[in-house]
Parts: structure tokens; C-alpha cells; sequence
């Protein structure tokens, strides 16, 4: 009778045991990361009898966890990815949302600039219409630096967000190793798997892989090592390797991702690939810096086509024009583990061969290599480097001085400081150059019907430029220059003299002069404002393939074409990861029903338990009945 | 399949807010009126949009520039209008002048008036327009072009032509330099002029003549002297005969591809020059015709040296008169230009407008049926929620 209440009792207690548990799991039903929960039952070793084996009750074997360690990882791997191109794409957006509306990004301010330049042409002495351009060349400048300083803040933000995610991640690290200790520490003593403490070490490396994409491996022990980029160990049972961010050797603002592992440290910032840091670095990679040089290369062909026209026109002092803008020039950054005193001086040679790129230019002790940064395909250059040869490639000019150092490197980026630079530098309406410096005539006295063009600037630079010369003809056939020479007449030729081209139609007869001199008091001269005019559509970029507005054109295109690509792709990442977490759930998640069932089953078994427990003390009452008679 | 609890609310909310961020869009979408809310909604379009965007301003400052072209070249026309009605009293006058019914007082008022139509053509000749610029000084828009000094008129401005973009890859003139239009005017015939040498003692008036054989003509200086009353020689500048003949009073005298008449009686040792023609202004041209009528005419020897003098003024204002119509036929050339550069222009906007409207602009009636749509699918989902999030077996319990 004995054994009969052993039974009950293994019985009572397994059902209260599954009772605490399924109100557990009740318990838990929101708790992020839990799992669900399962008593198993084993029956008893039954005791032999010679007539057979009675069964004695029931016990716990083990509180299992539902949880499939390859659903888990899938969730991980979606999540991972999904974080990444959800940081992505929010940065994205807000580029995006910056270039997003048509009047307030560059196209106006450019267009405005042109059509007060037009207006300058229509009326070049007119001071009102040369205010209006200065003011239009000051909003342009503007226009620029704001661009240039959103993507300034977002790639402040960017350093912020890299810094946050590292600080995240060693925290998280710290979490998981302390749990690893623990879970070492009670396996060991119980001999069975402490859940919850295994449901919290999963959600920490869940919450882990959002920040960054992660590798796991479990030990015997039961404690697992985790491992980022390519290959690192972020945490090895109860220990853990720190990352660390710390400044570009090139650039002290730009922060890089360091492991400081047992072998020193290491820059990873490029392993680290999925989860919100890996998103936020591929952003200032693929949208952020290429964004900035490409409007860095419209300030830079804006402001270098534009001045050189500027320079070849007289303003309406007379004066030869001088710079209207001003742009930030290229920048050559030393390597901080530099220890050659090299200095590097850079400038844009060729507006129409400049890319978008940086550039990294290192010595090996005899040569210079250059390559793209994030490239080691090396770039022809023609030239030796020294100021009078310099290296040329990619429309750059490159200058090394003296005293590099073998290994020796240095970061080149023609274009990332232009924008920020760009300035309007006239403050006086008179200094506009809208006329050309000189202005070619034909003599009264002439009496051949021989015409003369207006004359055009082929070479500023020409020290006879604003001299005045004579085109006098010996002959209907011969002209003479400034008294000297006799050059055969050809109809409607080119004839330069002084850097000045002209070009002579029609019939001339001996003794008929044509001038060319200073374009003295040409205050109603246009020439040079239509040719500055003719800028806006002139093909400079890409090989002559685009115009400024093109330019732009392109940068807008290409933020939109990312962040579209982006969203997309996160939409599709978003239902890969539901789709993991519907399967995650569906095994280890909470289901109240289902809960409210096993309650019901339980509760009923444990009844019929204690009923049991009553048959029992009603036969030991009917023993005792049967003797106390 | 098992559903954990949680799925159901994060499905839910999942769905729900999916549907409000659509729903945003179509909402921001609606009130912007604009199919592309940023570029990442269509990369392609956006681009497209800027470049539209900027053709549709360019074009519009084109149809600016055009209009002040357009308005320059009228105040133009109104001045050649002007010039040409002067010019056209100025031969009247020169026509009666040459009348032999004519006294020297009568050609006296008629110089009088000269005179003043002389003045009338330069204040024309320094016409400024609204903004204060000299219509007629080639870039030197803030010289006075026409000044008048000791030896006669000097032009101060240049030849220089401002143009005007008025189209894309089209440039108008917007005036015509002074030089052009009253200084540069070829005397005579255009080609050669002749003259009666001041000091001829006969009566032989000299015509304008003409170029018969232009592939003959050799442009010098020629004399025709008369060795007698009869007989004249005509030498080149280097003293070499060229011909020679016998004069009869009307006859044709022609050489080297040119031909003139003399008529009236030349004196032995008379002689006329035959010269290339050289540049001569409008002003001097009236100058030279009013000083002519005002020399008194004593004799007949006087009398042709005022038909002479008559002659080649009304062949110089007749070349005036042609030069100034010849402008203004340039200048209606441009006009007409900037016309149908304009109707052009507008063709162009109107096109870049509706393409830039089917790029950008947003279709109400498909945006308000999708928003309809979204609208219904989100309170679907919300009441869906509620229904789905109420059923417990606990409730049962």
C-alpha cells in the first residue's frame, strides 16, 4: 500500500512540478527571447514482483527548452542582414530626403546664376544686373556649402552611430561572457541546461547580431565563443576582446573600427559586414563620400571652367577679370605612421578626366604607386613628380617633394574639400569681366569691302595681349603685321597675333588696315558674358560627356538609385526575417491556448493524483476498520 | 502549423504599420502633388525633373533676352525711320537745288535747312535708350559716338556688335554700330567716285558713272584730262595712259571696266578725277551739300562747279539712303528672327511644361482611388487586430 501512495505522491509532485511550469511559460509569454518550456515525464523503474513488474508513478526527466539552434541561426542571419540595410536605408533616406526637393537643390541655384549672367549680356553696363549676378554667384556658394554640410552632419552622425554600435557591442560582450561563467557554473553543478539562462545568452547574441554580423560556437561546456569579421574573437568563454574605435591615419575625423586582440590591434572597420555598423560603413563607402566628391567635382568644374573664361574677359575698369570663385583645393593627407617629411601638393590639371574617386599614393623607397583608395590596381602616371614634371593621372597633377620614406603613404582627395571651399570672390559689380579685352576693326579709310571679326581670346596669358597691332595689306593678296612680314591673304583664315584670333573675309585692296587693340571704354561689350553663358550647357565633365547640371543630375540619380535599391531591399529582408521569427516562434514561442490546455491537463492529473491519495487512505481506513472491530 | 500568442500582435502591428507607411506616402504624395516625393521613388524621373526644370527657366530667360533684343531693334528701327525721312527731304532739297530756277538766296535757305537736318541726324546718331545707352557706339555704350570737332565728325565709339542669346545655340545683334549706319558709307557710285577738279575753267559737269565690266576693273586713281577742248587722255595714278578719245559733250567715256559721262563744255586743260570710292558720313555728305548751295554761283564756269558738287551729293545720299534701308532690312531680318524664335521658344516651354507635368506630377484620380484603397485595407487590418488579439481560452476557463 506503500508503494500505491509513492506512486501518488511521484505523481503529485510531477504535476505540480508541470504546473509551475506551464504557469513558467504563461509567465513568460512576452518575455523577449524566452522559450517555451516542456516537462518530460519518464515512468519510475517498476519494482519485480514473480508474477511481474509493478509500475511505480512518474517523474521529471528533464525541463526541456523548445528551441531549434538552426531556426535560432537563420533569425540570426536575417536579423544581421536586416539591421544592416536598415541602418542603410534610413541613412539613405535622409540623403535622399536632402536632394529631395527639385527647387531647393543645386539646379536652381545654378540656373539662377546663369540667368543673371544672361542678364549681365543683355545689359553688361548695367550695375543693377551685375548686383543681381554677384548676389546669384553668393547664393550659389551658399547652395554648395549647405549641401556640403548635410553630408558633413551625416557623416558626423556616422562616426556617432559607429561609436554607439562599438560601445553596444562591448557591452553586449561583456553580457555574454558573464553569462557564459554562469551557465559553465550550473551545468556543471546541476548536470542540466539552465534555460533562462540560455534563452538571455541567445537574445544577447540576437541583440549582438543587430550591431554587427556575428559567428558562434558552443563548447562542451555549454559556454559559446563568438567571433565577428573576419574571424576575430569577440568573446571566448568569460573573456572578451574589446573593439575600439579609433581616427583614419590618414584623417583623424573619419573613425575606424579596431580589435584590440592578444596580437595587437587591428583595423577591421571594412570586415565588419552586416548589422547596424556594418550598414552605417557601407553607407559612408557606397553613398556618403562618393555624394560629397561628386559635388566636390561640379564646385571644382563650376568654379575652374568658369574662372578661366573670367580671366580671358575685361571687367569695366578696364581691367583684366581675375577669379570669381573660389574652391577648396585638393587635399593630400599624410599617413599618420608616415616617418618620411614628403610633401604632397595636388591640383586639378583636367576638369574633363576628374572622377569622384580618392587615391591612395604610397612609396616603396624607389617609386610612387598610386591606386584608388579601397583598390590596389595601381594607376599609370606620366611624369616624374618634381614641380616642373609632375605625375599625371586622372585630370590630377601631382607634385612629391623630398624626404619620403620607404612605406610612406598618403590619402589624395581632389575633390572632397571642394564644395566647402567654394566661394564667390568679387564684391565689386564693376569687376565682372563681361567684355572681351580687345576689339579687331577695320580702318574708315579702307576701300576693299574685306570684313574683320570681333577678335577672340586664344591665350590670356600672351604679354602683347592688350597691345595694339595693325593688320595692313600690301596687296589684295598680302598683308603685312604691325609693319612687318608679308603673310598670304586666304579668305576667312584664322590669323593669330598677340593671343588674339581674328579672321578676315572678303576682298581686301592694297593699303586697307585692320586694328586690333584694347577694348578700352567697351562697356557695352557682351562677349565674354556669352561665353561664360555658354558654360552652363558646355560638356566639361566625364570626358566631355557631361555638363555641371548633368553633373548634379548624376549625383541625384545615383542617391535615388541607392536608396530605391536599399528599400527594396529591406522590404525583402523584412519578410525573410518575419519568416524566420514566424518559424522561431512557431517552435519556441508562448502559445496561450495552448498553455490554457496543458493547465487544464495538469490540473486534472494532479486531481486524479490526490484522488488517489484518498483511494489509498480510504483502504488504509478500511484495514484499520477490519483489525479495531 | 503552431502560432505562438506573440505572433499574432507582432504580425498584426507589422501589417498595420506597413499599411501607414504606404498610406503616408500616398498622403505626402497628395498634398506635395507630386508622383516623386524624393529621388529614391524614381532616380530616373528625378533626374529628369532637374533637367526639365532648368530647360524650362533657361528657355524662359531666353524669351527675356529676346524681348530686350526685340525692344532695342525697335528703338532702332524708330531712329532709321527718322534718319531715312531726313535723308529722303535732304535729296528733295538737293533735286530743286540743282534747278537752274534757283538763285544763290533761295539755295541759301535751302543750305539754312540742310544745316539743320544735319543737326537732327546727329542728335539721332546720339540717340540713348531708356537705360542711358547710346544706341549707335558699338560696346562703348557710354561714349558719345558723334562729336563734332574741327575737321569735321569723329566717331568715337566702335564697330563692335552685341549679340543676344535667344535660343538655345542662337545669338541675335541687338544693334548696329554708329560707324555702320552714318559713318562707313562708300561715296559716288559705291565704287569709284568722281570729281571736276576745283580749279576747271569750262562747264563740263561729270556724271556718277558706273562699272560696266567689274572683271576689268582696276581700282586706282584716274584723271581724265582734256589736252584740248575736245580731246581727252585718261591717265592712271603712275602718269600711264590708259585712253583716250575724242570728246562729245554727253558721250561715254569708259575704261578699265568703268564708264561716265561728260556733258557741257570742258576748257582746254580741265580735268576730273575718278577715284575709288572712300567712306564718307551721312553728316559731311549734308555739310559738303549745304556749303555747295551756299557758294554763289557767279558764272557758268560756277554753275557746274555747283551741278558737280549737286551731283555727287545726291549719288552720296543716295548711297546713304541705300546703306540706311539696307540696316533697317537687317534689322526686320532680326526682328523677325526673335519672332519666330519666340514662337519657338514657346513651343518649347509649353512641350517641357507637360513632360515635366507627366514626370512629376502626381495623378489625383489614381492617387485618391489607391489612398480609398490603403484606407480600407488598414481599418481591415485594425478590426482584423482587435478580433484576432480577443480570443483567449482563458476566457473559457
Amino acid at each position: 500500500m506503500a508503494d500505491i501512495l509513492t506512486t501518488s505522491v511521484s505523481g503529485l509532485l510531477a504535476f505540480q512540478r508541470a504546473l509551475a511550469t506551464t504557469g513558467h511559460n504563461i509567465a513568460n509569454a512576452n518575455t523577449d527571447g524566452y522559450s517555451r518550456q516542456r516537462v518530460e515525464f519518464t515512468a519510475r523503474p517498476p519494482q519485480g514482483f514473480g508474477n511481474g513488474f509493478i509500475g511505480s508513478g512518474t517523474q521529471i526527466r528533464t525541463v526541456q527548452r523548445s528551441f531549434d539552434a538552426f531556426i535560432a541561426g537563420e533569425v540570426l542571419l536575417a536579423g544581421t542582414a536586416h539591421s544592416r540595410l536598415d541602418s542603410f536605408h534610413n541613412l539613405a533616406t535622409r540623403m535622399d530626403n536632402m536632394l529631395a526637393d527639385p527647387t531647393a537643390g543645386l539646379t536652381p541655384s545654378l540656373q539662377g546664376f546663369f540667368n543673371a549672367l544672361q542678364d549681365v549680356a543683355d545689359d553688361p553696363s548695367s550695375i543693377p544686373a551685375r548686383e543681381a549676378l554677384l548676389g546669384q554667384a553668393e547664393s550659389l556658394a551658399a547652395r554648395f556649402h549647405s549641401l556640403d554640410q548635410g553630408f558633413v552632419e551625416l557623416d558626423k552622425e556616422v562616426n556617432a552611430r559607429i561609436t554607439e554600435s562599438v560601445a553596444k557591442i562591448n557591452s553586449l560582450a561583456d553580457a555574454i561572457a558573464e553569462l557564459n561563467k554562469e551557465i559553465v557554473r550550473l551545468q556543471g553543478a546541476v548536470g542540466q541546461p539552465p534555460n533562462d539562462l540560455l534563452d538571455q545568452r541567445d537574445l544577447l547574441i540576437r541583440q549582438l547580431s543587430e550591431d554587427v554580423e556575428v559567428n558562434t560556437l558552443v563548447q562542451d561546456d555549454g559556454s559559446m565563443n563568438v567571433f565577428i569579421g573576419s574571424g576575430q574573437t569577440l568573446v571566448i568563454g568569460g573573456e572578451v576582446n574589446r573593439l575600439e574605435t579609433a581616427p583614419n591615419e590618414f584623417e583623424p575625423t573619419r573613425l575606424e573600427v579596431v580589435y584590440a586582440g592578444t596580437s595587437g590591434n587591428t583595423i577591421v572597420t571594412e570586415s565588419l559586414n552586416g548589422g547596424t555598423i556594418g550598414g552605417v560603413i557601407d553607407f559612408r563607402r557606397e553613398m556618403l563620400e562618393p555624394a560629397r566628391n561628386a559635388l566636390g567635382r561640379v564646385a571644382v568644374a563650376v568654379a575652374d571652367s568658369f574662372n578661366a573664361q573670367h580671366r580671358e574677359g575685361m571687367n569695366l575698369d578696364g581691367q583684366m577679370g581675375a577669379d570669381f570663385f573660389a574652391v577648396g583645393a585638393p587635399s593630400a593627407l599624410p599617413s599618420a605612421s608616415n616617418t618620411g617629411t614628403a610633401a604632397i601638393s595636388v591640383s586639378v590639371q583636367d576638369i574633363s578626366a576628374l572622377t569622384t574617386a580618392d587615391y591612395e599614393l604610397s612609396f616603396d623607397g624607389a617609386a610612387y604607386t598610386l591606386t584608388r583608395a579601397g583598390s590596389s590596381i595601381a594607376i599609370p602616371m606620366s611624369g616624374s613628380g618634381s614641380a616642373a614634371d609632375p605625375f599625371v593621372a586622372e585630370g590630377l597633377s601631382i607634385v612629391v617633394g623630398a624626404g619620403a620614406a620607404a612605406g610612406d603613404s598618403f590619402l589624395l582627395r581632389p575633390t572632397r574639400p571642394a564644395a566647402s571651399g567654394f566661394a564667390a570672390l568679387l564684391n565689386d559689380p564693376d569687376a565682372i569681366a563681361a567684355a572681351a579685352p580687345v576689339r579687331a576693326e577695320a580702318a574708315t579709310a579702307n576701300l576693299g569691302d574685306a570684313t574683320i571679326s570681333a577678335g577672340a581670346v586664344i591665350d590670356v596669358n600672351d604679354p602683347g595681349l592688350l597691345s595694339p597691332a595693325t593688320i595692313q595689306f600690301i596687296d589684295p593678296s598680302t598683308y603685312s603685321i604691325n609693319g612687318a612680314g608679308a603673310f598670304a591673304y586666304t579668305p576667312g583664315a584664322d590669323i593669330d597675333i598677340n593671343g588674339v584670333r581674328v579672321q578676315i573675309d572678303g576682298s581686301p585692296l592694297a593699303g586697307d588696315t585692320f586694328t586690333i587693340a584694347a577694348n578700352a571704354g567697351g562697356v557695352g561689350d557682351n562677349r565674354n558674358a556669352l561665353l561664360l553663358g555658354s558654360l552652363q550647357s558646355a560638356s566639361i565633365l566625364d570626358g566631355g560627356t557631361a555638363s555641371f547640371q548633368d553633373g548634379y543630375g548624376r549625383l541625384v540619380a545615383q542617391v535615388g538609385t541607392t536608396t530605391q535599391r536599399a528599400g527594396i531591399n529591406l522590404e525583402a529582408q523584412s519578410s525573410v526575417l518575419a519568416n524566420a521569427q514566424l518559424s522561431y516562434e512557431s517552435v519556441s514561442g508562448v502559445n496561450l491556448d495552448e498553455e490554457a490546455a496543458n493547465l487544464l491537463r495538469y490540473q486534472q492529473s494532479y486531481q486524479a493524483m490526490a484522488q488517489m491519495v484518498g483511494v489509498v487512505d480510504s483502504l488504509f481506513q478500511t484495514l484499520l476498520g477490519a483489525f479495531s472491530r | 502549423m503552431r502560432i505562438a500568442t506573440s505572433t499574432f500582435l507582432r504580425q498584426g502591428i507589422d501589417a498595420i504599420q506597413s499599411l501607414q507607411s504606404t498610406l503616408s506616402r500616398t498622403q505626402q504624395q497628395i498634398s506635395s502633388g507630386r508622383r516623386i516625393v524624393s529621388p529614391s521613388d524614381d532616380p530616373v524621373g528625378a533626374a529628369h525633373v532637374l533637367e526639365l526644370t532648368r530647360g524650362l527657366e533657361e528657355t524662359g530667360q531666353y524669351q527675356r533676352n529676346g524681348e530686350i533684343a526685340r525692344n532695342r531693334l525697335s528703338l532702332e528701327e524708330e531712329s532709321l525711320i527718322g534718319v531715312g525721312n531726313i535723308l529722303q527731304r535732304a535729296r528733295e532739297l538737293a533735286l530743286q537745288a540743282n534747278n537752274a530756277s534757283q538763285s544763290d538766296e533761295t539755295r541759301g535757305f535751302m543750305a539754312v535747312e540742310l544745316r539743320e537736318m544735319q543737326e537732327q541726324l546727329v542728335q539721332i546718331a546720339n540717340t540713348r535708350d531708356a537705360a542711358g545707352q547710346y544706341l549707335f557706339a558699338g560696346y562703348q555704350s557710354r561714349t558719345e559716338p558723334f562729336v563734332r570737332n574741327a575737321s569735321g565728325f569723329q566717331y568715337l565709339g566702335d564697330q563692335g556688335q552685341r549679340l543676344v542669346q535667344i535660343g538655345e545655340g542662337r545669338q541675335v545683334a541687338d544693334g548696329d554700330p554708329g560707324s555702320e549706319v552714318f559713318q562707313m558709307i562708300r561715296i559716288g557710285n559705291g565704287v569709284f567716285s568722281t570729281d571736276a577738279n576745283a580749279a576747271n575753267t569750262g562747264t563740263g559737269v561729270i556724271s556718277t558713272g558706273s562699272v560696266i565690266d567689274p572683271t576689268a576693273l582696276v581700282p586706282d586713281t584716274y584723271a581724265v584730262n582734256f589736252v584740248t577742248p575736245t580731246d581727252y587722255e585718261v591717265r592712271d595714278s603712275g602718269g600711264g595712259l590708259v585712253a583716250s578719245g575724242v570728246y562729245a559733250d554727253g558721250d561715254a567715256i569708259s575704261f578699265n571696266g568703268m564708264q561716265l559721262e561728260i556733258s557741257g563744255q570742258p576748257a582746254m586743260g580741265d580735268s576730273f578725277t575718278v577715284a575709288p570710292a572712300i567712306n564718307q558720313d551721312m553728316f559731311t555728305t549734308l555739310e559738303n551739300l549745304a556749303t555747295a548751295l551756299e557758294t554763289p554761283t557767279l558764272n557758268d564756269t560756277g554753275r557746274a562747279h555747283l551741278h558737280n558738287d549737286i551731283n555727287d551729293g545726291l549719288a552720296n545720299l543716295d548711297r546713304a539712303i541705300g546703306q540706311v534701308l539696307e540696316i533697317r532690312t537687317r534689322v526686320g531680318t532680326r526682328l523677325s528672327t526673335i519672332e519666330s524664335q519666340r514662337d519657338m521658344n514657346e513651343g518649347i516651354e509649353l512641350q517641357l511644361a507637360q513632360t515635366l507635368s507627366a514626370v512629376q506630377d502626381l495623378d489625383y484620380a489614381e492617387a485618391l482611388t489607391s489612398l480609398n484603397q490603403q484606407l480600407a485595407v488598414l481599418e481591415a487590418a485594425q478590426q482584423t487586430f482587435v478580433r484576432v488579439q480577443g480570443l483567449s481560452l482563458f476566457d473559457t476557463l
